[in-house]
């Protein structure tokens, strides 16, 4: 195994606790927000639609006082694929591809087309980084479990499992600090008696046989947690009676007008390619 | 403890955050020849389903999906990560390790234990990979030519291949583990024995 890091302090995004008006926000609109820009840049075809997400993306983090910076930072590493997509998108061209040819340099031509795709694979990924990492930014740990139950309430009277549904992301998010430490401990106290994990071996079953005594203990005892964790909530008669909570979050006139602006935005962008007809 | 709402509900969150923890440091990647590596991540979605059923697994399966395209989003570090910031790709496919793990060790759980976690392990491990691979052959084919260096036509061929090697070879790996936990966690000796530390030798009793 490589170097023994520490991994106690690992954390899913990062939270900026500064004032702003998205901040302040019920977490219901923010996921709805979320929703609404992630679905379109993941299942729209439509150039136009992704370039409006991004810049929606975009307008956000500058209302919530993130650094745009902040957020993109790891694109950076990531760029060398795009030039390299982007020389095969020019090498290779698209059959029946009448648009306008923009450079060309002996047999290699790039045409608007080919233009557009690469730019939009690029956006798409901005605009993903954006809209998760400003939402892991505008959103405590906390309020993302109750958003979730707040965001599924309305199934809940269908049936659908809302309570218990939050409850297993809200245990999953203190868990995780705990878990990350059992590895550690369990890493070091292996290597003490003289674990290698496998380095040396050859064959994949063998290596992964090596990671036996890592992965058993741990996922032993985080099953072991589990149970103290549910005779705890059965002994404080966690099921019986109606489920309550202590903090609620209620929004006003501003947090009904953003939730009704996501869901206006959500239909409109997968909608508008086909009624307008943009490409 | 008997199968109860409140047990799924904290097997669930605490085998999910295993699986979170495995996405984000570098404990989820076995190193393997050739720089490239092979994922345990969908264990603990395996393990919840056989333990409390293909809801739990489905869960489990969820928050592997969203941490993963969290990660891919916030910090990506390779060539693929771009393409599992879309949730057809990174989420959508998960959500069946469970059911599938589920099934398998439903159809073999009267045989020996280890047996079936494995055989279980393992086909979770194939649904891992075939899911995956399809969902971004289907959504991101552009850009995986270009990375991959070959045209259009061919990347079937491409993802298919990996498919065979790395993906045969998780789904090994993944039997081993599964067999081991669930053989552990229900003190049952596992098919080979008490696990050992690499270097220790066999002692003659």
């Amino acid at each position: 195994m490589k170097g023994i890091e520490f991994f106690r302090n690992v954390s899913i995004g990062r939270y900026v606790d500064v004032d702003s008006p998205v901040h302040r926000l019920t977490p219901v609109a923010k996921y709805l927000w979320l929703l609404a820009i992630i679905i379109p840049v993941s299942i729209s075809g439509s150039t136009t639609v992704v370039l409006a997400s991004s810049i929606v993306a975009l307008a956000c983090t500058m209302l919530a006082r993130v650094r745009v910076g902040f957020l993109l930072r790891g694109f950076v590493p990531v760029l060398p694929l795009f030039g390299i997509a982007a020389v095969f998108q020019a090498i290779f061209s698209w059959p029946g591809d009448t648009s306008a040819v923009l450079v060309a340099i002996g047999p290699v031509s790039l045409s608007l087309r080919e233009l557009l795709a690469i730019a939009s694979m690029g956006l798409r990924f901005v605009a993903m980084m954006l809209a998760i990492g400003l939402f892991t930014s505008v959103t405590t740990e906390g309020d993302t479990a109750r958003g979730v139950e707040d965001l599924f309430a309305p199934l809940a009277r269908l049936g659908f499992p809302a309570r218990g549904f939050a409850l297993t992301i809200a245990v999953a998010f203190r868990f995780i600090p705990i878990v990350a430490g059992e590895f550690e401990s369990v890493v070091k106290a292996q290597a003490a008696r003289g674990a290698d994990f496998g380095a040396g071996a050859r064959g994949p079953i063998r290596k992964a046989r090596a990671y036996v005594p890592l992965l058993v203990p741990v996922t032993i005892r985080a099953l072991e947690r589990a149970e103290a964790l549910g005779e705890a909530m059965e002994a404080r008669c966690y099921g019986v009676g109606p489920a309550t909570r202590f903090v609620r979050s209620v929004g006003g006139y501003v947090d009904t007008m953003a939730r009704i602006g996501a869901v206006t935005y959500l239909v409109m962008a997968l909608a508008s390619p086909s009624l307008l007809g943009w490409r | 403890m008997e199968r109860t709402n409140i047990r799924r509900i904290v097997v669930s969150g605490a085998l999910g955050a295993v699986s979170a923890v495995m996405a984000v440091t570098p404990l989820g990647y076995l190193p393997w020849f050739g720089g490239a590596s092979l994922t345990i991540m969908h264990i603990p979605v395996i393990i919840a389903a056989i333990l409390e059923g293909p809801v739990a697994g489905a869960i489990v399966g969820l928050v592997f999906g969203v941490t993963s395209m969290v990660k891919a989003a916030t910090a990506p570090i390779g060539p693929l990560d771009p393409l599992f910031a879309n949730p057809l790709v990174s989420v959508l496919p998960r959500l069946f390790i469970g059911v599938v793990a589920w099934g398998v060790y439903r159809l073999f759980r009267g045989k020996l234990t280890p047996l079936a976690a494995g055989l279980a392990g393992a086909a979770g491990g194939i649904t891992n990979t075939v899911l995956v691979l399809g969902a971004l052959g289907l959504t991101a084919a552009a850009q995986l030519s270009g990375t991959f260096g070959v045209s259009t036509s061919a990347l079937p061929a491409v993802l298919a291949t990996i498919a065979l090697t790395n993906g045969l070879v998780e789904a090994g790996a993944a039997a081993v583990f599964t067999s081991a936990i669930i053989a552990a966690w229900k003190g049952v000796e596992g098919a080979r024995g008490a696990s050992r530390l690499s270097d220790e030798e066999r002692r003659q009793p």
